[in-house]
């Protein structure tokens, strides 16, 4: 049927673009990696302090075969980082939209937490570590409230002036019609915010990911990439340190293109709130 | 068409004071003005003279300082959907499509999807939209877009129609061509329309009536009939003496306006 060739070749023509896509990605990410490999073959830094990718690679299949109770221990520590981030950060999530919707619609509870929140933002996150050690102690605890805190803020903050920043005839254009303030909320504040909102998100997975390996090294008892990372400076082993680096690093990319960009493009970027890149 | 007909809206002693940081402008002193049922109005003034400012009060976006408006003898207390309103900058909604947009009045007056959506077509067609229904905004030429924000404001069946320089960021040619389709729409769907404007030219071409505004703060300085079989001719006689009566009338306006500012400054 023709309907049936038609959807086969926009099938193949999608596949050829993305291949374009991942290609053109890869390209400077490829050089990098040969650049690398080339200053440590020169001798131009030691191989001790920079360890050539061919090397971190090796370190990374050392470390995927040993094996606790049949289990990876790579494995287990991205686990546990993974279960971390996705505690503390869904949490931010619902608190801070929640928060910053309130605080975008109603001007009482705007004014109250206003002052309260650009307190609280210039704190580094990692400033709150101690402080929770001594509350909560070592392990998860800290390290998911902590997660928590890097990302709460941004998505707050984003979200309220998302909602501020609605087209005041936009929402005249509702009233007019009849909107009672729910409609108004649900039909208008929310999508109109959406732009700002998923700013605010993607910065709070960055930023949980900044707070999640941070506290994970002053925090964590066994387990969790930064502990890998920052445990591995007792034994000068910097191949696993790399190790750890990358596999953050793929961990937040993958978050960022399987969540956040899929996101964007079926919402803002469908309805031109935003270019197109 | 001129004189007879029922009034629609009447304002009454109207006063618009704005403040900021301090200040006071008046915006509207003492502006008093019927509006016929069924009537094409348009307004005109000074730039700045407070013009929008009058209908974001009838629209009820904005509320009096003094004075009062009644819609069909009844003050008005806040928008609602006895009045439609048309903008200058569309004010689409980006995230609902064409068929979205004309539909949401219908949606939120708690009409069952279906039949909204059998009414929105209805108004999809009447301001020649059919085959961009699914289009979203985004997508549209600044004409469309108004034809879509026309059709949103019909498609609840208001019996006012605002419209707040709706045609001012189209180029010339599409505005032509969109003064010529809001006058069949009006005359197909019959509402009472105010239009406001600062063209002279596309006041009396559109208008049953034509109410000119004097500068800061806005009251009514004239009330031109223009009693001209439609559709009308740019070149017409009797149209070019009242056009050049409006414009005698509006730039005394501008002069004062113009002057005002340069005393200030």
């Amino acid at each position: 049927m023709k309907f049936e060739r038609r959807s086969v070749i926009s099938i193949l023509e999608n596949v050829k673009k993305s291949l374009t896509e991942a290609f053109s990605f890869m390209l400077p990410l490829l050089s990098i990696v040969l650049i690398w490999q080339l200053i440590v073959e020169l001798k131009i830094i030691s191989p001790r302090l920079l360890p050539p990718p061919s090397e971190i690679a090796q370190t990374f299949l050392e470390l995927s075969s040993q094996r606790t109770g049949g289990v990876p221990i790579l494995l287990i520590h991205l686990y546990k980082s993974f279960i971390r981030i996705a505690l503390g950060l869904s949490a931010a999530v619902l608190f801070g939209v929640t928060f910053g919707m309130l605080m975008g619609v109603n001007r009482v509870i705007y004014r109250m937490l206003q002052p309260i929140i650009s307190f609280l933002i210039p704190i580094p996150t990692l400033a709150w570590v101690p402080i929770l050690l001594i509350w909560t102690g070592i392990g998860d605890k800290t390290i998911i409230i902590t997660v928590f805190l890097g990302a709460f803020f941004v998505i707050v903050y984003n979200t309220a002036n998302g909602v501020r920043n609605v087209d005041r005839h936009l929402i005249w254009a509702a009233q007019i019609m009849g909107a009672n303030k729910w409609t108004l909320f649900t039909k208008v504040l929310l999508p109109g915010s959406l732009v700002s909102v998923i700013t605010g998100l993607r910065l709070a997975v960055g930023y949980s990911w900044r707070a999640l390996v941070g506290a994970e090294m002053l925090a964590a008892t066994a387990w969790g990439l930064g502990y890998m990372v920052f445990a591995a400076r007792a034994l000068m082993a910097v191949n696993v340190m790399f190790v750890g680096l990358i596999l953050i690093m793929v961990t937040g990319f993958i978050m960022e293109n399987c969540i956040m960009v899929p996101l964007q493009r079926r919402t803002i970027e469908r309805w031109g709130m935003v270019r197109e890149m | 068409m001129g004189g007879g007909g029922k009034t629609k809206i009447k304002i009454i002693n109207l006063r618009k004071v704005f403040e900021n940081g301090g200040r006071r402008v008046m915006a509207i002193d003492n502006l008093n003005l019927d509006i016929k049922e069924k009537e094409f109005t348009v307004i005109v003034g000074p730039s700045g003279c407070g013009k929008s400012t009058l209908l974001y009060l009838i629209a009820g976006f904005e509320k009096p300082t003094s004075g009062q408006i009644l819609l069909d003898g009844k003050p008005i207390e806040g928008p609602g959907p006895d009045r439609g309103f048309v903008f200058q900058e569309f004010a689409l909604y980006p995230w609902r499509t064409v068929l979205g947009n004309i539909m949401f009045g219908l949606e939120i007056q708690g009409v069952p999807k279906e039949e909204a959506k059998k009414r929105a077509m209805h108004y999809v067609k009447m301001v020649g939209l059919e085959g961009f229904e699914n289009a979203y905004p985004h997508t549209l030429s600044g004409g469309m877009k108004q034809r879509v924000g026309i059709a949103r404001a019909l498609a609840y069946e208001p019996s006012v129609l605002l419209m707040d320089e709706p045609f001012g960021s189209l180029d010339a040619q599409t505005k032509k061509i969109m003064q010529r389709e809001l006058l069949r729409i009006w005359e197909e769907t019959k509402k009472t329309v105010v239009y406001v404007t600062h063209s002279v030219i596309e006041a009396t071409y559109l208008a049953d009536r034509v109410v000119v505004l004097t500068a800061r703060p806005a009251r009514v300085k004239a009330i031109i009939d223009v009693d001209l079989p439609r559709p009308r001719s740019y070149t017409d006689e009797e149209y070019l003496e009242i056009r050049e009566k409006i414009l005698s009338f509006l730039d005394e306006e501008v002069m004062k306006a113009y002057k005002s500012r340069m005393l200030k400054a």
